[in-house]
């Protein structure tokens, strides 16, 4: 019998999903090593008081997003697109604190 | 059995009939991947990178305390550390000593510390580097000291105590750690001030009555909570902002492309085979299921290839196409390996926006095809 | 046992290009050989989609063994196609692109059977037609001999006890005519019912035919048996 045309399709569907299969092993069998490494890295995080993952170093509110100012208009602010592509990358931060002035009538007395 | 063997031979003429055009569906294959990898690249490479932050920076400080000064950060004064640490429910609070240094030679910022744990603090006239401090000042050998210059003629030598190494270089890549004395000394800060408090808190619950608290003692600081922290990093690489956005816009753009020169409708050579299909016994299921195999093997095949690619690119490789795009305008990258992280949901949004949308547009227009009177064929 | 009766097809009804090919037909088709005749545009391709179950009648009815099978549901004309009829057209209708065997043994694949039995059966069948050499060859390089040949092959493919063929040796030498009258013959000898349409009088006085049917302008004029 002559070779089905579907074969060397099958075939290479099949290299593929066992592709993936190593490819989950893979990430099954460094599971250990990276927890291991993730603990490294929290314990190291503890010592410092670490506050920002060091991805980008060009700025400081990409370097330190957690602690970058507020009310500046520019370089500290994740708002500021000057630094392209973490500027857009990284969220501004959602505690920007109190936006409207909270007082009552009695505050002015 | 023969169930089996059906969906084979209509397997087996889907094949042949693609394989007519075979450059054709092959590049069709090779686009559809390459959107896929893109993707699915940019997810492995996000959820991890969450992932990483979630684990590493649920040890950050409890409370950070900032002084603001005409609405910038400034440093912050010893004798607010008393007021904060008297406050009920605070475990610890202590000045921190950090800032920014930019090296001249190098172009690179740094992030210069003094560590609070005993055992990361170098002694006097030595520094701990991160990984990527030797590796941007190109240093060829072991015990190279470090000389930083603050001005034109000014040289000051740290020699390298420790470096510290590529596992844990996403959060201490750019970092260069001092004793206290050296650091005053070399960025000039007067004894009695530091850049900001860390505070830890008994009872985590209660840290929203120290912040209420504290801000009542320092009414002109900030306070940055670990969970503003974590929100920070929950949202990087969110899929609405920036690039990713782009990514998947550009990705849409391409299924619609797809789509659209499938829907258009058959050209009249297709429906003409259908029309012979029919006419020499098949059943109008069996076209439907033979054009299902034809999507499913295209937008599948592809699925697969470019979900397979995405993860040997961003796991094993290190995902160096991101690389060139996260480094942007910074010096200093660091040099690290993800942890395998996929998100199920993720990957089966993307398998269903992958499949479902091409599939569908391979098998609509042969409906109505398939349902017709084959006798057109006759003459 | 084939009977029509009483059948018309009326094309584009109700339209300005409304063509009636075929008026008020009464015919009984017997197992054997049929060969109908008759001038071009006189209505044969049409009578024998209508046979097939390819299109249906446009008044009168049409049984296949004392069953209507003219007023059937499409499921069950699939079926009837697929199980009792086997097709050669007037134009072949190979499909391009695809070896000669994909072709013969594509009526088939939807039956669920062994490939290796299916494949045995389509080269017997292109074997006893001359064109084993050419099973792998694209269809599009055969010539137009080879063509008909391939396409009656298909035809057979499947067993069908009923073979429908439009023209089937218009393409055809005086050699190669005679083999197909022999495999004419040995279907008829297996009981089989084989249905032509012709103009080439060698068909119409070979041995097997056991009924030629001459038709004019869509109605049968006579039928010699
Ligand atoms: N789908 C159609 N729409 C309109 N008219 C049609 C259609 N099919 C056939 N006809 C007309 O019906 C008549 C009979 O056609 P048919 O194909 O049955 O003739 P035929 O006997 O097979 O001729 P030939 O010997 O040339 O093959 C012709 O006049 C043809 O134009
Ligand atoms: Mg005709």
């Amino acid at each position: 019998m002559s070779l089905r045309p579907a074969t060397p399709v099958l075939s290479a569907l099949a290299a593929l999903l066992a592709l993936a299969g190593v490819e989950g092993t893979h990430a099954r069998l460094t599971a250990p090593r990276e927890a291991a490494r993730l603990a490294d890295e929290a314990q190291l995080v503890r010592a410092l008081g670490l506050t920002d993952l060091a991805l980008f170093t060009e700025a400081r509110y990409t370097r330190h997003p957690a602690l970058a100012d507020l009310a500046t208009a520019f370089q500290d602010n994740p708002l500021s697109f000057e630094h392209f592509p973490s500027g857009s990358l990284i969220a501004p931060p959602e505690h920007f604190g109190p936006t409207a002035l909270g007082f009552a009538p009695e505050d002015l007395r | 059995m023969s169930a089996l063997n059906r969906q084979r031979a209509l397997l087996d003429f889907t094949v042949a009939a693609l394989a007519r055009r075979r450059i054709k569906n092959l590049a069709l294959v090779a686009v559809f991947a390459t959107v896929v990898f893109l993707l699915a690249s940019a997810m492995f490479f996000a959820s991890s990178l969450r992932r990483e932050a979630e684990a590493t920076l649920a040890g950050a400080p409890d409370l950070i305390v900032q002084n603001l000064s005409l609405g910038r950060q400034a440093m912050i004064d010893a004798a607010d550390l008393p007021k904060i640490a008297a406050i009920r429910g605070v475990a610890t609070a202590e000045g921190r000593l950090w800032g920014y240094y930019y090296d001249r030679i190098s172009g690179a910022n740094y992030t210069v510390m003094v560590p609070s744990a005993a055992d990361l603090v170098p002694p006097p006239g030595e520094v701990i580097v991160g990984e990527a401090v030797p590796r941007v000042r190109d240093f060829k050998w072991q015990g190279t000291p470090l000389f930083l210059s603050r001005h034109e003629g000014d040289l000051v030598r740290f020699d390298i105590a420790r470096t510290l190494g590529s596992d844990v270089a996403l959060i201490s890549a750019d970092l260069v750690l001092m004793n206290e004395v050296d650091f005053r000394s070399f960025f000039n800060v007067p004894a009695g001030k530091f850049t900001d408090l860390a505070v830890t808190v008994r009872n985590p619950r209660e840290l929203s009555t120290v912040v209420e608290k504290a801000s009542a003692a320092l009414p002109d600081a900030r306070f940055v909570t670990r969970e503003d922290i974590a929100r920070t990093y929950q949202k990087l690489f969110d899929w609405r902002e920036g690039v990713m956005v782009a990514l998947a816009f550009v990705a849409m753009l391409a299924f619609a492309i797809f789509a659209a020169e499938k829907a258009t409708g058959l050209s009249a050579e297709e429906a003409r085979e259908i029309g012979i299909l029919k006419a020499i016994g098949w059943d109008t299921r069996d076209v439907i299921a033979m054009k299902l195999w034809e999507g499913g093997l295209v937008s599948g095949g592809a699925f697969l290839l470019g979900t397979v690619i995405a993860y040997a690119h961003v796991f094993w490789a290190g995902a160096p196409l991101f690389a060139s795009v996260l480094k942007g305008w910074a010096v200093i990258y660091p040099d690290f390996r993800l942890t395998p992280a996929i998100d199920a949901l993720q990957l089966g949004t993307l398998l269903l926006l992958t499949t479902l949308p091409y599939a569908a547009a391979t098998v609509v227009p042969v409906w109505r095809t398939a349902a017709a009177d084959p006798d057109a064929v006759m003459r | 046992m084939i009977s029509l009766h009483g059948v018309s097809k009326t094309y584009n009804e109700g339209r300005p290009n409304q063509v009636t090919a075929l008026h008020g037909i009464d015919l009984a088709i017997a197992p054997g050989v049929t060969v109908f005749m008759g001038p071009s545009g006189s209505g044969k391709t049409t009578l024998l989609s209508l046979v097939g179950c390819m299109a249906r009648p446009t008044t009168g009815r049409i049984t296949l063994d004392g069953e209507v099978i003219s007023s059937l549901p499409e499921r069950f004309l699939t079926d009837l196609r697929r199980r009792r009829f086997g097709f050669v057209f007037q134009r072949f209708n190979l499909i391009r692109g695809l070896s000669v065997l994909e072709n013969v043994m594509l009526p088939a694949a939807p039956l669920g059977e062994e490939r290796a039995v299916v494949e045995a059966r389509a080269l017997a069948r292109l074997e006893s037609l001359g064109l084993a050499g050419k099973a792998r060859m694209p269809v599009e390089v055969l010539s137009g001999g080879e063509t008909q040949r391939a396409a009656i092959a298909r035809a057979m493919v499947n067993d069908a006890p009923v073979l429908i063929a439009d023209e089937p040796t218009a393409n055809l030498d005086t050699a190669l005519t005679h083999r197909f009258l022999d495999i004419v013959a040995a279907l008829r000898a297996e009981g089989k019912t084989v249905i032509l349409t012709s103009h080439d009088p060698r068909i119409i006085a070979a041995a097997p035919v056991t009924a030629v049917v001459e038709m004019q302008d869509g109605t049968v004029l006579e039928v010699r048996s």
